[in-house]
């Protein structure tokens, strides 16, 4: 076969290819929101093998978390989320450098917190913070990847500095579904995994359909749309 | 005039997915919310064949609005 690959990664062969692999391995992204969203988004970089992960979060498990954050255990409420995340990526994957920041995310700390960053994925649970990390990324030139979920729906897309798709999408509506849907396990994992795959995506160079675009999602209908902001 | 108008997500509830609705001339977006009984605080982004607008556009006979509700957790 002519591949070498550690064990580890073989079975992404060869949906990823070998220089698919060590541009992962090369990459560092920032997950901002270590909760529901992001509990699922760090555990596929992870097992991915993305080279370098930076965690930010400020909170800490409680018990309202376990419907659905898969960081969150009975063992583990009270401990910080971004701690909780360090033990399980080391667990899953070793080879990950981490950086993990106990905070919650500030526009005026894009500069600090996105140090050596490549690409920032969006999972947060606060529309006007989503809006000022799309302000923070394209300062300093980096891409977004945006997620959001509501009970039985969720949406996703990807932002290039100069884009504003966060901005555009989010203009109106401040107070987010979810505070009446509630989010059950199913939104959080899908929409995780969808953003994901657009991320990689984003850090191998392959085409981006999601780019100043979004996809909504409706889990009761089984309707996956795309719609372009172009 | 006639216009589409379609709904997503939690929009839906006690509404409906897609209707057409006749509308009196030179109607903006603003009355449709007004009448499908939607909070502007409910409504992140409408879409008029395919393009972001404001509320206050003004629709044309045929269009097809688009209104999507802000999905804002993690």
């Amino acid at each position: 076969m002519g591949v070498q690959l550690p064990p580890r990664y073989q079975r992404n062969y060869k949906a990823l290819s070998v220089e698919d692999q060590a541009r992962l391995g090369e990459a560092t992204v920032a997950v901002v929101g270590c909760g529901g969203l992001g509990g699922n988004v760090i555990e596929e970089f992870a097992r991915l093998g993305v080279g370098r992960l930076v965690l930010i979060d400020g909170d800490r498990f409680d018990e309202t978390n376990l419907n659905r954050q898969l960081l969150a255990t009975e063992k583990n409420l009270g401990q910080s989320k971004v701690q909780a995340a360090k033990q399980r990526v080391e667990a899953v994957n070793s080879g990950v450098k981490l950086k993990i920041i106990g905070e919650w995310f500030d526009e005026d700390k894009g500069e600090e917190f996105f140090q050596g960053v490549n690409l920032v994925v969006d999972a947060l649970d606060s529309i006007s913070r989503r809006v000022s990390l799309e302000r923070a990324c394209h300062k300093l030139g980096l891409p977004l990847v945006f997620a959001g979920v509501a009970g039985w729906f969720g949406l996703l897309g990807v932002s290039f500095p100069g884009d504003n798709t966060v901005a555009r999408l989010f203009r109106g509506g401040e107070r987010g579904a979810e505070k009446v849907t509630g989010n059950p396990a199913f939104a959080p994992a899908i929409i995780a995994s969808l953003a994901v795959v657009e991320a990689v995506k984003v850090l191998i160079g392959r085409t981006v359909p999601l780019r100043k675009a979004w996809l909504q999602v409706d889990l009761l209908e089984m309707e996956f749309e795309t719609f372009s902001l172009e | 005039m006639q216009v589409n108008v379609k709904l997503f997500a939690t929009l839906r509830d006690g509404r409906f997915k897609q209707e057409k609705m006749e509308l009196g001339d030179s109607s903006k977006v603003f009355d449709v919310l007004e009448k499908c009984n939607l909070p502007l605080e409910e409504v992140a982004i409408s879409m008029v064949n395919g393009r972001d607008v404001t509320n206050d556009h003004q629709l044309q006979d045929g269009d097809t609005l688009s209104l999507f509700p802000p999905v804002g957790g993690g």
